[in-house]
């Protein structure tokens, strides 16, 4: 009895700091944002205590709901382009060799030992007037003035997808690995052609994957915002743009605060599909 | 033997600073600005000088720099560079001190042009350090017509070619001065209407950012920007076949100031290092690293040849000029708006 107790008191004081963290640093903002929300504005900066919907009326100016638009439809393009990529990619690197999967695996991971910023500056060079792309292809004579490529939709599409694919080849990756082959074959020993055994076998069992996959590329496109800044020349704003706008320039925390709770809402519902569709809660390839 | 190499190496290491230090060292000066304002050699020469080491800490946006500020109630730096408006702001909420201008024997040096400023209407607070304009800038081999004014960037054979600075109320600002209006309107539709005319501005906006604008005319990415003197300069420098053009419509004008904040933990720091750099030569040296208009007119004289022309006003310039002040709750809300779609339109 004595020990069971004195257990039970260790164990909580082992886990108070992890409590007292996440309630200080993660639960705490979270009230405290949503509150300001429904607050009114300062008059030089912060917020005064007047309750208000106003900040949430403020969403639905067509500036800001043309952002919204304009972020869910990169977070389309980018993710149905990392789908492509990265799936192919994460499951034939799950049928290699154990040797070559794990070089594969060092060969994925070189890159995030450069700051991720500086790896964009790198397709800025590429896609720069007169750069690296356009000397090539004048080289080789596809085109003779150069193309404007960079500060573009196609390019900071490109970024994303650059940035977040590898997510997506881990996710497949993670579920393809623990596919069980023998299904296949025996798919295939009934008669199945590859493209059947694919549709019927493989693809469903390898969908918790890819669910995973979208909702790790999805999320993080509507909010990199530094990445329509500098591949899209500032052009393309999308709502991570605007809450810091509102936040360092207009000094309008409220209704910065309230595009954060809508946003977060947005995530939460991705979640939420994620969850009913591959009937986990847990993130395939991040989470083993 | 090689224990005691090592060892005596170790040594060496440990008891090298202690030698070094001949005298206590004095209290650091804290200077707190954006990146990139003052040439090293100046900032170590006034350590070398005064005995004051300099810690120097750095912000993107004026706003940050505020809000730190307010944090610290006025305390924690000696000494803030920043922008016009954002001073404006500072001295209101009681965060600025006073000058002493006895402890400035440099103080006369100030050019005249850049006193009695609205942020700072009898002087008490600041020094100017730096002052632009917003001027055009472009490659007259690329670009098919005369650039007179802001009006003619809405010419269609520059489709696709134009860069500005990601600052909003610059760039709603060329259209309300299209519109004739003041860059300061509290008048809502008015902004509106700059809105609208941005709106169709949006299709020759190729790029929209606020650092080394200047990279894109030259590399040809863009035919031409609308961008800040530091960026005129850098561009003019590297290729002078570029034409500035002062918009006829109005000039928007800027300046930087110090000042030293009202509970400023080094305040004499602070002085011995404003009356440093508005020392006439080691100005010159100051801005011509900065690329900005020198503010102190005695420093003038000091500025090379290659750089003159860019970094004093040109005679009778001052008419036609409007600062960009503070506005507005409602009407920044409403400039927040036209720009975010002025973005949207310019990303189509």
């Amino acid at each position: 009895m004595k020990t069971w107790r004195f257990r039970k008191a260790a164990a909580f004081l082992t886990a108070l700091p992890l409590y007292v963290f996440t309630i200080a640093f993660v639960a705490g903002p979270l009230v405290l944002m949503v509150a300001i929300s429904f607050l009114s504005r300062g008059e030089s900066w912060g917020y005064v205590l007047e309750p208000t919907l106003r900040n949430y009326k403020g969403i639905f100016e067509p500036a800001y709901t043309a952002a919204f638009a304009q972020s869910i439809k990169l977070a389309l393009v980018s993710t149905v382009a990392s789908v492509l990529v990265g799936y192919p990619f994460g499951y034939f690197m799950a049928r290699l060799s154990p040797e070559w999967r794990s070089r594969c695996m060092v060969l994925l991971i070189i890159p995030f030992w450069t700051s991720s910023l500086m790896r964009l500056y790198g397709w800025m060079t590429i896609f720069r007037a007169n750069g690296v792309l356009d000397s090539a292809l004048m080289a080789i004579g596809v085109i003779k003035e150069p193309l404007k490529l960079l500060y573009s939709f196609p390019a900071v599409a490109v970024g994303m997808v650059y940035t977040l694919v590898p997510f997506m080849i881990y996710s497949v990756f993670s579920s393809a690995e623990k596919l069980d082959w023998s299904l296949v074959e025996a798919a295939r020993d009934l008669g199945a052609s590859p493209a059947q055994a694919f549709l019927t076998v493989i693809l469903p069992l390898t969908m918790p994957g890819l669910y995973s996959g979208i909702v790790l590329t999805f999320i993080p496109s509507m909010g990199l915002y530094f990445i329509a800044d500098l591949l899209g020349g500032s052009k393309i704003a999308l709502v991570g743009n605007i809450i810091q706008e509102q936040m360092m320039r207009v000094h309008n925390m409220p209704l910065a605060a309230a595009f954060s709770v809508v946003l977060m809402g947005l995530t939460s519902l991705c979640l939420l599909a994620y969850r009913k569709l591959a009937k986990t809660g847990e993130l395939e390839g991040l989470i083993q | 033997m090689k224990k005691i190499m090592v060892a005596a190496i170790l040594a060496a290491l440990v008891l090298m600073p202690g030698c070094a230090k001949k005298e206590e060292a004095k209290p650091a000066l804290s200077l707190y600005t954006w990146e990139a304002m003052f040439p090293q050699e100046v900032l170590d020469a006034f350590t070398e000088e005064t005995g004051y080491p300099i810690t120097y800490s750095n912000f993107d946006f004026d706003e940050t720099m505020l809000a730190k500020l307010e944090a610290s109630n006025g305390g924690d730096y000696d000494l803030v560079i920043a922008d016009d408006y954002i001073i404006e702001e500072a001295v209101n909420l009681g965060l600025v001190s006073q000058l002493d201008k006895s402890k400035l024997s440099n103080y006369g040096n100030i050019n005249p042009v850049y006193q009695k400023p609205f942020y700072d209407p009898e002087d008490l607070y600041t020094v100017p350090y730096g002052a632009g304009v917003q001027t055009i800038l472009y490659n007259p081999d690329k670009v098919l017509l005369d650039i007179n004014g802001y009006k003619d960037l809405w010419d269609s054979t520059l489709r696709d070619d134009i860069g500005v600075i990601a600052n909003y109320r610059v760039v709603n600002g060329l259209a309300l001065k299209v519109l004739g209006e003041s860059y300061n309107t509290d008048d809502l539709d008015v902004i509106q209407q700059a809105g609208d005319r941005l709106v169709e501005l949006a299709p020759n906006i190729r790029l929209i950012k606020d650092d080394n604008l200047q990279d894109d005319i030259l590399s040809g990415e863009v035919a031409a920007i609308v961008g800040y003197t530091s960026m005129v300069t850098m561009a003019l420098i590297e290729n002078p076949n570029l034409k500035v053009v002062f918009p006829e419509e109005g000039i928007g004008f800027g300046i930087m100031a110090a000042f030293i904040p009202s509970k400023a933990p080094n305040s004499e720091a602070a002085y011995a290092f404003l009356d440093y750099i508005m020392d006439p030569e080691r100005g010159a040296e100051c801005f011509e690293y900065l690329g900005y208009y020198s503010t102190y007119k005695a420093s003038d004289p000091f500025i090379s040849d290659e750089y003159k022309s860019f970094l004093t006003l040109p005679e009778g310039f001052a008419t036609n000029m409007e600062m960009i002040q503070n506005i507005s709750a409602e009407a920044n809300e409403k400039h927040e708006q036209i720009w975010t779609l002025f973005k949207n339109a310019a990303g189509q």
